[in-house]
């Protein structure tokens, strides 16, 4: 049987016949990071899955090789039939063709059920490119622990409070190294440590980040300015420098990170008994009108699939609820901790954890503005970590950095708007 | 009864097709896998592509950008230089040195095999073991200082220091694998022309300086020239270990080649800075080659 199906596949590549019509028959493929593990429950759906002979199988890609991933399945036109694709990824997908516009009814679907914020992130030109699967916002998590021994009973809920409590919990060794942070930003490879946070303050002060066109950029303005000071007073101050990462919160030596909901897991393991006591996760304390930041996972059907109606209807099957409770995709979601913005899914799985209750609100209340999706988003943002890490240690002064990062970015656009 | 001579014909002509056929495997995979490459890594250069979409003719365009306006492109360039440098003008006489205190000491096989492990084990994995030695905070090395009450330098958030730090790992993986080469020079020297320099009076330096090292001098050019094309392309202990960072200061050409291909998806820009890295390699390497040759004669 391999042999054969190794046969056609060699023919069709030398009659240059795209392979999904070689695999019309075969299972509809769904490309996803989690691992099978982590992807059980869906997994069971796709075992189950039957419509009209059309079955489902799972394959698992790596989130760092994912779209490297899709860009040489695609060239081998080896590619999936749907993908989880990451919302900033999105924009550079569309404009190549490589997602397929979804039915009218999927669209519907997403604008009825999913928040606004998260409707946002996956839209792009005014078109719904898929239906959201994981959600991420920005929060502010305190250590109690720390903050209780530090005098304090609840988390900031001004900056200038943060600060405070802050530069009190900040302990150094006999060398000056920080033994005890009283905050820090993560240390993530993609420069998202820096920018994420800094993207929350931006639209707490009121700004986004580009014009609506994406053909400028804002961020030359005093509002990015603002954002960055303030990131940059916390180094300042000595109560956090970039030797300090936010991904050791669970050890329990920092006591304020901006984070995002997905590191509950880990913190849970690492407080362990004392999590619920000792972990809170509070409104980012910048100004009554706070915002945050919010991105999303979308499910999204290749143009290349020769099935694309029966792959939209496999999406739509994942993430509708069930009579007995969430969605597929809504009951794996909630095992690992993740959130969904899927209002229906969100009202069957009943109350949240004290942990993820703030971040949900953030997302119902219209607080998590989402991440922009722009051309080269990533290459953007890697530009952007790079300046704030230089602001942030003390090589430039925000206001020059933002001006200088402004042009740089600006180049980019130009390029594509 | 004239004796016979052997008929002498030209060599290729005895064998007809033959030797292309037995070539053939070879010449094949040199087209695929060497040749066809390099020539579409050299016309993606003169293009713009996203792999996601088709590719755009776009001229010099792409040099023309990293060489006059990315100034990010030379300050990684100036990087490479340095990593490059130092792996080799630390490197190389450390391999050297090495090699010369086993070659007389007692177990020099275990000696050299415990020296070669390091090449042994998966560059990633090294990466991350010297990220829990190095780390600023709570790393052993500035552990065991703070310990005796110094206060350890910052190896991975200092630019200049986490430099120091991706080179000297460098240095610490890739020795072995330079000693032994030397080793091999080290035993090929014949026993009786020390013996014979031991007669006419030269002493431990002279005998190093003037018989020792004119003779391994061929092993001492391969490693210097190979040492020296590693450091220029080498990044992947550089991408697990700092990331390129902190700010951009252990960034070096082909990591930022590597990211703007496969982060960036920007195939045709990145394509035109490799071939400006290889240039420099390929003309540099060239000058080296030619000035240890100089010196040889």
């Amino acid at each position: 049987m391999l042999h054969q199906r190794m046969a056609a596949l060699a023919c069709g590549l030398a009659l240059g016949t795209p392979v999904a019509a070689i695999a019309q028959d075969g299972p509809l493929t769904v490309a996803m990071h989690y691992t099978q593990e982590q992807a059980a429950p869906l997994l069971a759906c796709l075992d189950a899955y039957e419509a009209d002979g059309v079955t489902a199988e799972y394959q698992q890609i790596s989130y760092r090789d994912y779209l490297q991933t899709v860009l040489t399945g695609r060239l081998g036109g080896q590619s999936p039939d749907i993908y989880n694709v990451y919302s900033i990824w999105a924009a550079q997908m569309v404009d190549n063709g490589v997602l397929d516009a979804p039915p009218v009814a999927v669209s519907k679907l997403v604008s009825e059920t999913y928040s606004a914020g998260t409707v946002d992130a996956v839209t792009i030109d005014g078109t719904v490119w898929g239906v959201p699967t994981e959600v991420s916002a920005y929060m502010l998590v305190s250590n109690m622990a720390l903050l209780r021994e530090a005098g304090y009973d609840a988390p900031p809920a001004t900056w200038e409070e943060l600060r405070e409590i802050a530069r009190t919990v900040t302990a150094r060794n006999e060398q000056g190294r920080i033994e005890t942070a009283g905050f820090a930003f993560a240390d993530s490879s993609s420069g998202a440590g820096f920018v994420h946070p800094f993207y929350a303050l931006l639209y707490s002060e009121g700004a986004r980040p580009y014009s609506d066109d994406f053909s400028e950029a804002n961020l030359d303005g005093p509002e990015a300015e603002a954002a960055l000071e303030r990131m940059a007073e916390l180094v300042g101050d000595g109560i956090t420098d970039l030797s300090v990462d936010a991904y050791d919160f669970p050890a329990g030596g920092i006591g304020m990170m901006i984070m995002a909901n997905w590191l509950e897991s880990e913190i849970r393991a690492g407080f362990g008994d004392s999590f619920e006591e000792d972990v809170v996760v509070s409104p980012i304390p910048a100004g009554a009108d706070w915002r945050t930041l919010q991105y999303a996972f979308f499910m999204g059907v290749d143009s290349n699939s020769d099935r694309k109606e029966a792959a939209w209807d496999l999406v739509r099957h994942l993430n509708a609820p069930r009579e007995d409770g969430p969605s597929c995709m809504g009951e794996m979601l909630s095992g690992l901790g993740a959130l969904t913005a899927n209002t229906a899914d969100n009202a069957a799985m009943g109350e949240p954890d004290a942990f993820t209750a703030p971040y949900l609100a953030a997302l119902e209340e219209g607080r998590a503005v989402s991440q922009p999706n722009v051309m080269q988003a990533a290459e953007i943002e890697g530009m952007m970590a790079q300046t704030f890490e230089r602001v942030l240690a003390g090589d430039a002064e925000a206001g020059p950095a933002l001006e200088s990062l402004d042009g740089e970015v600006e180049d980019i656009l130009f390029e594509f708007y | 009864m004239r004796p016979r001579t052997p008929r002498v014909v030209d060599g290729p002509a005895v064998g007809g097709w033959a030797p292309w056929l037995f070539l053939a495997p070879l010449l094949v995979f040199a087209f695929v896998f060497f040749l066809l490459p390099l020539g579409f890594s050299v016309w993606l250069s003169f293009t713009r592509w996203n792999p996601l979409g088709a590719p755009s003719w776009v001229g010099l365009r792409q040099f023309e950008y990293l060489l006059t306006r990315d100034d990010t492109f030379w300050r990684t360039v100036v990087n490479t230089f340095v990593f490059a440098f130092g792996f080799v003008a630390i490197g190389v006489p450390l391999a050297l040195l090495l090699a010369f205190a086993f070659s007389r000491a007692r177990g020099k096989a275990i000696w050299r095999q415990i020296y070669y492990l390091p090449q042994l084990t998966n560059i990633v994995a090294i990466a991350y073991l010297w990220q829990f030695v190095l780390d600023d905070r709570d790393g052993l090395i500035n552990r065991a200082l703070g310990a005796i009450g110094l206060r350890g330098p910052d190896w991975l958030t200092d630019p200049t220091m986490a430099m120091v730090s991706v080179v000297l790992v460098m240095i610490w993986y890739d020795a072995g694998k330079n000693m032994l080469i030397f080793s091999a020079a080290l035993d090929g020297v014949d026993r009786a022309i020390y013996d014979a320099a031991t007669l006419d009076g030269a002493g431990a330096w002279r005998t190093l300086r003037s018989v020792t090292l004119p003779i391994i001098r061929p092993a001492f050019t391969f490693v210097t020239i190979t040492s020296f094309i590693t450091g220029m392309g080498f990044f992947s202990l550089i991408l697990a270990m700092t990331g390129g960072g902190p700010r951009g200061a252990t960034e070096v050409t082909a990591l930022y080649t590597y990211r703007m291909a496969f982060e960036d998806l920007r195939m045709g820009r990145a394509s035109a800075g490799a071939l400006i890295l290889f240039a420099i390699i390929g003309a540099l390497s060239l000058l080296q080659f030619r000035a240890l040759r100089e010196r040889s004669r």
